[in-house]
C-alpha cells in the first residue's frame, strides 16, 4: 500500500500555546478569517493577519498580529457564528464551566451573558428545524440548549449522559436541519423537533461530530475508533491507538487529526491515503479559507502553536502536482499489482501443496504439524447460561480434531480490551470449547470469532472466522412463568395499536430464546412472558393483553426505558403515553 | 535532487535468504548490467532488465533452498563472470549462461551461509566451520568457537598465504592463516555482515561492518593489530541483513538493508575510510531486506537493486530520471506492461477461485481427505533484556499479518509496535495466565513485542506462545513458542578470564554424574540466547546489561562450576539448578563459597552507574513537577518574563524518555543481593536492616549503603 505525504501550503506559528479542542476560526469583521483559540486557563487568543481588532483584546507581546482576551475564567469551550440579526458578521462565543458569553470582537461589545448551571462541555452554531434563526447549541452535563442571539432560550432538552459534541445536519433529508448529539454514554443522537427521533449505539464515548456530505457523518471515539454514517448506517470505521481531535471531508477524502499530531486522509472504505506528521500534538484542525483563495484549506494547528495548511485534496491534480512525472503513475500500480500477485501466488501455492498431500498420503494425519481432515466444520451455538450468571458461546468441532483457542472480538464488551480469549491448558482440550460473555449494557452485539482447529500437537492450526449476532435483551432468559410468580413492585404501562404477530416479531428478534416463540392458539391472544436477568437475577415481566395494553414489569428503570424505546422504534410509534411506577421515584 | 529516489519494481521470486541477490558485469561495450537471484525453492534466475521489463537469461529448477550467492569476475578481464550458488551443504558454479561447470559437496551438514572467492580458491562458511577449497577441488576445514557469520580474504603482501577475515557469532572479528588464529578483536556490537571496499592496495585488510544492533563500522589490520572503530551508531536503527556497494558519480556509497525493511545510502571517503560516514537517503520497505547491490539495472544510470525477505526485487532510481523518455523506455512500455501484469492477475484470480472452490468442495465431501497446509514462512528471534529488563521477540513474516494471540501461563508485561493495538484479555477461570491479541495495520509484516516478567521468583522459563494469524489466506495459524530465560539480563558476551578478573566472587560448584548436554540443558533454563554446543570442556563468560555483573561458566562431565560477583545470581542459579535435577531425580552435590564483603566490593564497582542512575531519576522527577507546571515555552525564551535558573531550564529542556531511569531495577536488585547473602549464609534477612538499606538506596546515600552491605 503506498502511503504518501502532503506538503503544506502555508505555515505560521502563533507563539502561543494552544488548548487542544478549543480552536476555531471565525470572521468577525464578516470577511476576514481569524483564528481564535484558548491559550491556557483564561486566555483567548485571535490571529489577525487581515488588519487588527480593536477594543478589549490586547496586543500580545509574542507576536504581532495576535492578540489576547483575558477572561476571569476558564474558557471550556469556543464557537462563532452570525447570531447578530442582520448582521453576516460572526460573533464569538465562549464557554466557561457554567456562563457563556456571546461577544462582538468587532463592535467589542457584549452580545448576551448567560448562566447556564448544568454546564457548558461544547457549543456550535447552526440553523435548526423550520426555524430560519442562527441559533448557538450548547451542550450541558445532561441537556442540551439552544439560544438565540438575544440569549432566549428556544429548546431544551434532557439527554442521558453528558453532551460531548453537538452538530448540525440534515439527518434525515428533509430539508431541515436536525441536531446530532454524541454523548458520553456512548450513544450518538438524532433530535429533531426537541424529540430524539434515532439513537446510534456506539461502542464509546464520542468524542467529535462532523458533517461531511449532504447525507454523511463522520464521528471519533474515545476509543480510538474513527467512522462515517450515512442514513443511519455505518459504511466504515477503523480503530486507532490515538483519539480523533477532529474530522473534517477534503475534497472527496476525509481528513482526520489525531492527538499525536497524525493527520491523515482517507478515501471512501476508511484507508489511508495520505499522511503527515505535525511537530508536537495537534489541539484541532479546522476547515476555512485561510489564504482567502475562495477555496477553503485544512488548517491544522498544534498545541504548540504551529499552523499548518493543506489545500483539498483533487482526484487528478493530486498534491504534488509539479513532482509527478506521467511513468510515475504507472510504476506506483505495478507496485500495487505485484502486492496482489505476491498475494495470490501464496494462496495458489498452498492450495497446490494441499492437492499434493491428498494425492501422495492420507494416513499421516495427526503426526503432521499443520493436518486437519477437510470435511472439518465449526459450529457455534449461543445459550443462556442463568447458572454462571452469562450467555455461553460453544464453539465445537464435528470431528476428532480440538479447539486449540478461540478469540472473540466486540467493542464496548470487554472491560480490559477489544478482545476474550479462550486457551485451554493442554489436558482440557477438546473439540468443544465454552466462553461465556457478559455485556454490560443491553445493545445489539456483533461477536466476532476466530478459533483456531487443529490438533493438540500441531504447529500450526486452520482458523476458523465467524460472526454472531447477539440480540440487544439477549441478557434476560426466558424462564417458565408457572414455576413461580414473583412479585415485582416496578412497573410501565401503555396502550399500543399493533397486531400480536408483529409483537412476537419483536420479541424474536429482541431476545435470545432457545427457539422462536408463536402464537399458541387463537383464543387466548394475550401474551405473558417472563424473563430472568443474567445479571443480576432480578425479574421482567411482559404481558401483552389483547385489547392492546402492555405492562412491563421491573424494578430496572433503565431496562423499562430500553424495552419501549425498541417496541416503539420497532413498531414505528412516535409518541406514546406511558404510565409508570418505581419504588425509588415515590416521593 | 541525486538522492531522491523512488522504486521501480522488476519481479517476484520466493522466498530470499540473506546476500542471494547479485549483479554481475556488463558484457561488452553494453552498460547495462544483469543479476542473479536465488530463492527458498532452490531456484537461480538471471535477469535482465529491458523496457523496466525482466528478461530471463536462464533459470534453474526449483531443489534444495539457495542460501548464499557470489559472483566471481575473472581476473583475464573477458567478462566471463562466474557465479557461485551455495545450497544446504553443496555449491556449484554456474557460467554466465546458466551451465554447471562445478559441484562442490562440503563435509559438514550445515548450511553454507556465506561464501569468499579469491583467486582460483573458494571459502565457504557452514555453521563453525570454514571450508577452505583449494583450485576449487583440495577441501581442508577448520572450526571457531562460535557460528561463523561472515568471510572476506585478503592476499598478503610478497607471498602466496591467504589471510581470511572471520566475523564470529558473539565474538567478534578474527585474521585467521592457514587454519590459525592470528589476532582477534571482540565487538559487542554483534558484527554480521563485511563489505569489503574496492581498494588500491589489495592486501590491506580493511572491511566496514554491519552489525546486528544496526552500527556500522569498520575493521582494520594494521601493524599486526586487529582494530575496529563505529562509525554510525545503531541507536534504533534495525539490524543489519546485508551491505553492498552503490557507485555514482557524486562518490563511492555504503548500502545497508536492514530487519525493519530500510535500506540507507552512506556516502563514503575512499581516501579515508575512517571518515564518519554521511547518510545521504533512507527508503523504507516494511519487510526485511535481504540484499542490496548497485549497478546499471535499468538504465544507463546508477540504481540500486534490492531483495526483500518475502521475494520481491526492486530498484531506486533517482525521481529525476522516471519519466520514461529520459531513460530511452518506450512511452507505451509501462503503460503495457501494466495491462500485461492486470491480465496476468485477472487469470491468476480466476484460478485461485477455481481452486478455493475445489478446496472448499472438499471441506464439504463426506470422504475425508487431509487438509495439510504447508508451514507459513515466518522467522522470529528472542534477545534478551535491556537495562530496563524488556526482552524483544521478533516475528517477520512473508505475508501481510492480521493479528497475533499471545498466551503465556504467567503473568507478564507486555507491549509492542505502536502502530499496532494491544488488547489484553480479561483471564480465564481466575488463572494468573497472560491473553494478549495483537491486531496489526494492514500491510504489517514484522512486529516486535516487549516482553518482561513480573515475578522476581522463578524457578523455570516462561514459556510464551505466539500463535500468528495471517491476514488472507492461507487460513492457518502458526504456533511460534518463545521461552524467556530465568535470568535474562545475562545477554552480553564477554572475552575475559576468571583468574584475571579483579572482582570478588562467589562461586557455585556442582557435582554428580552428569553430562556436559545436561548442564547445557539447565542454562538453557537460565540463559538468554544461545549456548555453546556441547564439548568436553565448556567454557563462556556472560555479563549482566543492567548491573555489569559477570558470571563465568565452566563445565565438563560431571563437574560444573559457576562464578559470579552477584550473589543473586548465585543463588538463583543453585535454586535453578537443584529444582532441575529433584525433578529428573539427578544426586548432585551442590556446594558455594561466598566471600564476606561480595556485596559490598560488587556495589563499589556500581557506585558509579547508580550515582548516574540516582541524577536521572531525581532529574526525571523535576521534569514531571516542571512540565505539570504547564510553562509557555514562548514566555520562557522571550526576554526577561518568567525566568527559571539555569539547572531548571536544562532540565526542563530536556527531551522526553531521554534518560528512562532503572533506577528502581538497580535498587531491587541490590536489595535481593542482601537478602540472598543472608539467605545463602543461613541467616533470616532482618527486616529491620532491609528498611534502612531501602532508605538509604532511594535517597542516594551511598557510603551508608557500603556500610550496610559491609557490616551484614
Amino acid at each position: 500500500m503506498q502511503i504518501s505525504t502532503a506538503q503544506p501550503v502555508f505555515k505560521l506559528e502563533l507563539n502561543h500555546k494552544v488548548t487542544p479542542g478549543v480552536v476555531i476560526i471565525a470572521k468577525y469583521d464578516g470577511t476576514h478569517p481569524c483564528l481564535t483559540a484558548s491559550a491556557g486557563y483564561d486566555k483567548i487568543i485571535i490571529h489577525h493577519p487581515h488588519g487588527l481588532v480593536g477594543g478589549r483584546a490586547q496586543r500580545s507581546e509574542a507576536h504581532a498580529e495576535v492578540s489576547e482576551l483575558n477572561l476571569s475564567q476558564a474558557v471550556k469551550a469556543l464557537a462563532a457564528g452570525p447570531l447578530k440579526d442582520d448582521c453576516t458578521r460572526d460573533m464569538l462565543l465562549i464557554g466557561s464551566p457554567t456562563q457563556i458569553l456571546a461577544y462582538d470582537v468587532h463592535e467589542n461589545t457584549d452580545l448576551f451573558f448567560k448562566e447556564l448551571p448544568d454546564g457548558v462541555n461544547v457549543i456550535n452554531t447552526g440553523r435548526v428545524g423550520k426555524s430560519s434563526e442562527m441559533l448557538a447549541v450548547v451542550g450541558g452535563n445532561s441537556s442540551v440548549i439552544g439560544l438565540n442571539g438575544k440569549g432566549e432560550e428556544i429548546f431544551w432538552n434532557v439527554v442521558s449522559g453528558r453532551v460531548v459534541a453537538v452538530s448540525v445536519f440534515d439527518f434525515d433529508k428533509d430539508g431541515e436541519n436536525e441536531l446530532l448529539i454524541g454523548c458520553e454514554d456512548s450513544f450518538i443522537r438524532v433530535m429533531k423537533n426537541n424529540q430524539f427521533i434515532v439513537e446510534l449505539p456506539e461502542t464509546g464515548s464520542v468524542l467529535c461530530l462532523s458533517p461531511i456530505s449532504d447525507v454523511r457523518f463522520a464521528y471519533g471515539l474515545a476509543n480510538g475508533t474513527i467512522g462515517v454514517y450515512e442514513e443511519g448506517i455505518r459504511l466504515w470505521r477503523v480503530k486507532s491507538k490515538q483519539n480523533a481531535v477532529s474530522l473534517h471531508s477534503s475534497g472527496e477524502w476525509l481528513a482526520c487529526c489525531w492527538t499525536n499530531g497524525r493527520v491523515d486522509w482517507r478515501d471512501g472504505t476508511g484507508r489511508v491515503v495520505r499522511r503527515v506528521q505535525l511537530r508536537s500534538n495537534s489541539a484541532g484542525m479546522l476547515l476555512a479559507d485561510y489564504r482567502s483563495l475562495g477555496v477553503p484549506d485544512l488548517v491544522c494547528v498544534s498545541n504548540r502553536g504551529e499552523v499548518l495548511g493543506y489545500p483539498p485534496h483533487q482526484e487528478r491534480s493530486g498534491f504534488n502536482i509539479t513532482k509527478k512525472y506521467a511513468s510515475e503513475e504507472d510504476r506506483l500500480a505495478i507496485t500495487e499489482l505485484m502486492n496482489k500477485k505476491q498475494a495470490l501466488l501464496v494462496e495458489l501455492q498452498h492450495y497446490e501443496a494441499n492437492a499434493a498431500v491428498d494425492n501422495s498420503n492420507a494416513d499421516l494425519g495427526h503426526s503432521q504439524p499443520s493436518a486437519m481432515p477437510t470435511n472439518t466444520r465449526l459450529q457455534v451455538a449461543v445459550t443462556t447460561d442463568c447458572h454462571e450468571g452469562c450467555i455461553q458461546l460453544a464453539i465445537s468441532t464435528n470431528n476428532e480434531t480440538i479447539v486449540r483457542a478461540a478469540l472473540i472480538l466486540a467493542e464496548g464488551v470487554f472491560e480490559t480490551g477489544e478482545t476474550l480469549a479462550r486457551h485451554p491448558s493442554h489436558g482440557q482440550l477438546r473439540s468443544i470449547l465454552f466462553i461465556p460473555l457478559r455485556p454490560p449494557r443491553d445493545v445489539p452485539i456483533d461477536v466476532h470469532i476466530k478459533a483456531l482447529i487443529g490438533y493438540p500437537d500441531s504447529e500450526q492450526f486452520h482458523i476458523f472466522e465467524l460472526t454472531k449476532h447477539l440480540p440487544r435483551f439477549a441478557m434476560y432468559k426466558l424462564i417458565d412463568a408457572t414455576i413461580q410468580k414473583p412479585k415485582i413492585e416496578g412497573n410501565v404501562t401503555f396502550h399500543i395499536t399493533e397486531r400480536v404477530q408483529r409483537i412476537y416479531i419483536w420479541i424474536n428478534q429482541n431476545f435470545l430464546l432457545e427457539q422462536d416463540i408463536e402464537i399458541v392458539n387463537e383464543e387466548s391472544k394475550d401474551i405473558n412472558l417472563n424473563f430472568k436477568s443474567l445479571r443480576d437475577k432480578s425479574n421482567l415481566q411482559m404481558n401483552f393483553s389483547v385489547d392492546g395494553q402492555v405492562k412491563l414489569k421491573t424494578n430496572d428503570i433503565r431496562l423499562a426505558g430500553d424495552l419501549i424505546q425498541s417496541l416503539a422504534t420497532f413498531l414505528n410509534l412516535t409518541n406514546l403515553q406511558v404510565c409508570y411506577f418505581f419504588l425509588q421515584f415515590q416521593l | 535532487m541525486e538522492y531522491d529516489l523512488s522504486r521501480i519494481d522488476y519481479t517476484l521470486c520466493g522466498i530470499t535468504y540473506p546476500e542471494t541477490l547479485k549483479v554481475l558485469q556488463s558484457v561488452n561495450e553494453k552498460v547495462q548490467q544483469k543479476f542473479v537471484v536465488g530463492d527458498k525453492n532452490g531456484v537461480l534466475q538471471c535477469l535482465g532488465i529491458k523496457d523496466e521489463e525482466p528478461v530471463v537469461q536462464f533459470k534453474t529448477l526449483p531443489s534444495k533452498s539457495i542460501t548464499s550467492v557470489i559472483v566471481h569476475s575473472s581476473s583475464s578481464g573477458t567478462n566471463d563472470d562466474k557465479i557461485y550458488v551455495a545450497s544446504g551443504n553443496e555449491v556449484k558454479g554456474y557460467t554466465r549462461k546458466g551451465k554447471v561447470f562445478l559441484t562442490v559437496e562440503t563435509l559438514v551438514s550445515e548450511v553454507i551461509t556465506s561464501m569468499w572467492i579469491i583467486g582460483n580458491d573458494l571459502i565457504l562458511c557452514s555453521g563453525r566451520t570454514v571450508t577452505y577449497c583449494k583450485d576449487l577441488n583440495q577441501l581442508t576445514s577448520f572450526m571457531c568457537e562460535d557460528r561463523v557469520l561472515d568471510v572476506a580474504a585478503f592476499m598478503t603482501a610478497n607471498s602466496t598465504r591467504i589471510r581470511l577475515l572471520l566475523l564470529i557469532a558473539n565474538k567478534g572479528a578474527a585474521i585467521v592463516e592457514n587454519g590459525k588464529f592470528i589476532t582477534r578483536v571482540y565487538m559487542n556490537s554483534g558484527p554480521s555482515r563485511l563489505a569489503v571496499p574496492q581498494s588500491q592496495r589489495p592486501t590491506e585488510i580493511c572491511a566496514f561492518y554491519g552489525a546486528a544492533d544496526g552500527s556500522i563500522g569498520l575493521i582494520l589490520y594494521h601493524d599486526s593489530n586487529l582494530i575496529s572503530k563505529c562509525l554510525v551508531d545503531g541507536q534504533g536503527l534495525g539490524s543489519v541483513v546485508c551491505v553492498g556497494w552503490f557507485r555514482n558519480y557524486r562518490g563511492t556509497h555504503l548500502v545497508v538493508g536492514r530487519h525493519d525493511g530500510s535500506i540507507q545510502l552512506y556516502l563514503t571517503n575512499l581516501e579515508n575510510y575512517e571518515e564518519k560516514l554521511q547518510l545521504k537517503y533512507t527508503y523504507f520497505c516494511g519487510e526485511p531486506i535481504t540484499s542490496v547491490c548497485g549497478g546499471f539495472i535499468g538504465s544507463d544510470e546508477p540504481e540500486i537493486l534490492a531483495s526483500t525477505f518475502s521475494g520481491r526485487i526492486f530498484g531506486l532510481r533517482p525521481r529525476s530520471l522516471q519519466s520514461a523518455a529520459v531513460v530511452n523506455v518506450p512511452a507505451d512500455a509501462l503503460a503495457s506492461r501494466r495491462a500485461k501484469l492486470e491480465n496476468e492477475i485477472t487469470r491468476l484470480e480466476k484460478q485461485t477461485a477455481n481452486e478455493r472452490d475445489k478446496y472448499q468442495k472438499s471441506t464439504r465431501s463426506l470422504q475425508t481427505g487431509l487438509s495439510m497446509p504447508p508451514l507459513l514462512d515466518i522467522q522470529h528471534e528472542l534477545t534478551g533484556a535491556n537495562k530496563n529488563g524488556w526482552i524483544e521477540a521478533r516475528i517477520t513474516s512473508a505475508m501481510p499479518l492480521d493479528m497475533l494471540f499471545i498466551y503465556c501461563n504467567n503473568k507478564l508485561v507486555i507491549q509492542t509496535d505502536t502502530a499496532a493495538v494491544l488488547s489484553l484479555c480479561p483471564p480465564q477461570d481466575q488463572e494468573s495466565d497472560l491473553l494478549a491479541t495483537i491486531r496489526c495495520q494492514a500491510g504489517t509484516r514484522r512486529l516486535w513485542l516487549g516482553l518482561r516478567n513480573i515475578e522476581t521468583i522463578l524457578l523455570e522459563s516462561t514459556k510464551v506462545l505466539v500463535y500468528v494469524l495471517p491476514a488472507g489466506a492461507p487460513r492457518v495459524a502458526r504456533l511460534i513458542k518463545f521461552n524467556l530465560a530465568i535470568l535474562p539480563y545475562y545477554c552480553k558476551h564477554e572475552e575475559i578470564d576468571v583468574n584475571e578478573s579483579e572482582r570478588c566472587l562467589c562461586e557455585l560448584r556442582v557435582l554428580g554424574t552428569f553430562s556436559v548436554v545436561e548442564v547445557t540443558s539447565w542454562l538453557n533454563e537460565a540463559l538468554p540466547g544461545e549456548l555453546p554446543k556441547p564439548a568436553s570442556y565448556v567454557n563462556f563468560v556472560r555479563s549482566h546489561t543492567l548491573m555489569g555483573t559477570y558470571l563465568f561458566c565452566q563445565y565438563q562431565r560431571g563437574s560444573a562450576i559457576f562464578k559470579s560477583d552477584n550473589i543473586s545470581t548465585i543463588a538463583d542459579l543453585k535454586d535453578i539448578i537443584s529444582n532441575l535435577t529433584i525433578k529428573k531425580g539427578l544426586k548432585v552435590d551442590i556446594t558455594y563459597d561466598i566471600p564476606d564483603n561480595c556485596c559490598a566490593l560488587a556495589f563499589e564497582n556500581l557506585t558509579n552507574e547508580f550515582q548516574i542512575q540516582y541524577k536521572w531519576k531525581n532529574e526525571s522527577k523535576l521534569k514531571n513537577c516542571l512540565s505539570a507546571l504547564d510553562l509557555d515555552t514562548n514566555l520562557i525564551n522571550s526576554e526577561g518574563k518568567l525566568q527559571l535558573c539555569t539547572d531548571y531550564l536544562r532540565v526542563w529542556e530536556l527531551p522526553e524518555n531521554l534518560n528512562e531511569t532503572c533506577f528502581d531495577q538497580l535498587t531491587s536488585e541490590i536489595e535481593k543481593w542482601y537478602t540472598n547473602w543472608k539467605k545463602l549464609s543461613h541467616g533470616q534477612p532482618d527486616s529491620q536492616i532491609l528498611a534502612e538499606l531501602h532508605e538509604s538506596l532511594e535517597n542516594g546515600r551511598i557510603e551508608e549503603v557500603k556500610n550496610i552491605l559491609t557490616l551484614h
